[in-house]
């Protein structure tokens, strides 16, 4: 079958328009957060909404939890270094949370308990 | 005991309350009461016939460690009167008793490899390490000790065996110092007297403590009761169900944890346990760890597995969750003990009372082993753990026992703080032992049947020189 130049202008635009309509529609849909100072920390997290859930029941098992407080802790712990190694060297070194009974690394309990703070 | 004496000069006689099977109303001589923390009813709990309770034994076999018969500071009351060396000498003896097979164990670990791999647990505090199992013969699983060894017992010459003969009394002679007679009965009505060079109790933890309270006519506290020492200490081991939930990132689960397999001449089986070094540092009791049933987990289970296998960089599309089963030592406790109540059975003697407690410590120590365990499968990226069980009432909900009965006439060579010396006789009287898991001053995790066979064949070892 012979494609005319016409006909192929065309369907490469609805693909386009198709495309970008997608992309639009994921951008609008997709649950939007308003900025907190802890962003930078937060962005580490894959599912920010599932991981504050895990959060609030990390935060049941601390007595106080002040987020400028541990957000600076977390800074300092992390020291802009991938996030597993951080994780590795908590269990190696015996630091554990608990999530409704789920043993967490430390940080990555801490960090999900940040969520829940900036979801409140 | 009768086996192993069976090449002596020496003429035993031993006394079954039971037949070769079961009777509900023999079966029913164990019926007593309990307060305090749930337990099993006692006639349920044991088997009283030929073989008593390895009738309805599950074959599970470990030796006991090392730290087990060591003093602990953080741990009362213990400390056995020897090592293990001690009972090792007897160990390959009762193993080959129970047939269990190819003596393996932790060796287990080398033939088992090409079934699959050992979780890796890094250098963490809890160990894969091995049960071996008494053998399946004509699809009986396991080795019922009465009929499989009836036969064995009719060829000993110098042996009688009464069934449905019920030992009643211990009777001691005028000086207490002595036993001079055992009374016997039957369910029928017939009764007669033993009068021994010297006796063995071998009747369970629950009925020896019952047995020697109720010889108290001689001596009104019982017989070797001097110290109020006869039915404290009672001990099972806790089998708590689902006690964690752990999941395995790649979902990869070798057949040897989550069930027997035939191995190099051994049915073998691996669990988790602590270690020695991890239970001296952390101040923990021993415990079993087994891997059972998969589960499927509730959304937050699945976000939680998700969430911690991205942040360490680790796939698990295909990750499987497990529950856990357990056994769990308890801390030795006088107050958990036996009495005899006012009713009396069928045959006139008191019936035996069970007053139960179980510390909420041994639950904490047992949940650190299980906290430790899921610490290790972070720290190698292999997994996670969700421990189900926090409070009392939760741990008790799904409490289940081992009906391992251990502790109550417990062994110290300080008669104020056990009823038998190292050798197992009572202290105070010259010509009466025990064998058997009563014995145990404390109680480590590993199955008590291979253990207290261990024992009885030391016993065996010293009446023929005792006795000669």
């Amino acid at each position: 079958m012979k494609i005319s130049r016409r006909d192929a202008i065309i369907a490469g635009g609805s693909a386009v328009v198709l495309v970008g309509a997608g992309v639009g529609a994921q951008f609008l849909l997709r649950k939007r957060h308003a900025p907190s100072p802890y962003d930078d920390l937060l962005d580490l997290l894959a599912d920010r909404d599932a991981d504050a859930q895990i959060g609030e029941t990390v935060l049941a098992e601390v007595e106080e939890f002040d987020p400028k407080t541990m957000a600076d802790d977390l800074r300092t712990r992390i020291a802009k270094r991938p996030l597993a190694a951080v994780l590795a060297e908590d269990v190696a070194d015996g630091r554990v949370v608990e999530a409704s009974g789920w043993v967490l690394p430390e940080t990555l309990g801490l960090l999900c308990a940040m969520a829940a703070k900036a979801e409140a | 005991m009768a086996l192993a004496l069976a090449s002596t000069p020496l003429r035993v006689v031993l006394l079954e309350s039971g037949g070769m099977t079961f009777d509900a109303k023999t079966q029913a001589l164990y019926e007593g009461s309990k307060v305090g923390a749930p337990y099993l009813t006692l006639e349920a709990t044991r088997l009283r016939y030929l073989g008593g309770s390895s009738n309805h034994w599950g074959g599970w076999c470990r030796p006991m460690d090392q730290i087990d018969f060591e003093e602990r500071t953080w741990m009362p009351y213990s400390g056995w009167p020897f090592g293990k060396k001690e009972i090792d000498r007897f160990f390959v003896r009762a193993h080959s008793l129970c047939e269990g097979g190819t003596l393996l164990y932790d060796r287990a670990e080398k033939f088992a490899a090409p079934l699959g791999n050992i979780l890796p647990l890094g250098d963490g505090g809890v160990t894969t390490r091995w049960f071996q199992f008494s053998k399946t013969r004509t699809s009986v699983l396991p080795t019922h000790f009465g009929d499989r060894y009836a036969d064995d017992l009719k060829r000993i010459g110098r042996l009688s065996v009464y069934l449905h003969a019920n030992a009643t009394r211990i009777g001691l002679d005028g000086t207490g110092a002595k036993v001079a007679e055992v009374d016997v009965a039957t369910l029928t009505g017939r009764k007669f007297k033993v009068k021994p060079k010297a006796v063995v109790v071998a009747t369970g933890a629950i009925e020896t403590a019952r047995l020697m309270l109720a010889s108290n006519d001689v001596m009104p506290v019982g017989v070797g009761n001097g110290h109020d020492m006869v039915g404290r200490f009672f001990a099972d081991h806790p089998t708590p169900r689902d006690t964690a939930f752990l999941v395995l990132f790649d979902g990869k689960l070798a057949p040897f944890y989550q069930g027997n397999q035939a191995v190099h001449g051994a049915i073998v089986r691996a669990g988790l346990f602590p270690s020695e070094a991890f239970r001296r540092d952390h101040a923990v009791m021993a415990s079993s760890i087994t891997i059972e049933n998969k589960v499927e987990l509730d959304d937050f289970g699945k976000a939680a597995v998700a969430a911690t296998a991205n942040a360490l960089g680790v796939d698990a599309a295909n990750h499987a969750a497990f529950s856990l089963g357990a056994g769990m030592e308890v801390t030795p406790d006088p107050d958990r003990r036996l009495t005899l109540d006012d009713e009396r059975d069928a045959l006139g003697m008191q019936r035996v009372k069970l007053h139960m407690r179980i510390s909420d410590s041994d639950f904490g120590r047992f949940r650190q082993t299980l906290k430790e365990l899921g610490r290790q499968l972070l720290a190698t990226r292999a997994g996670m753990l969700k421990l189900n069980l926090r409070s009392r009432s939760e741990w008790l909900d799904v409490m289940d026992w081992g009906n391992h009965h251990m502790g109550t006439t417990r062994m110290h060579v300080d008669p104020r703080k056990g009823v038998v010396d190292a050798n197992l006789k009572v202290h105070g009287i010259s010509n009466l032992y025990v064998a058997g898991s009563s014995v145990f001053p404390t109680y480590g995790a590993a199955n008590p049947t291979v253990n207290l066979l261990s024992l009885a064949l030391r016993l065996a070892d010293h009446l023929k020189g005792a006795l000669r």
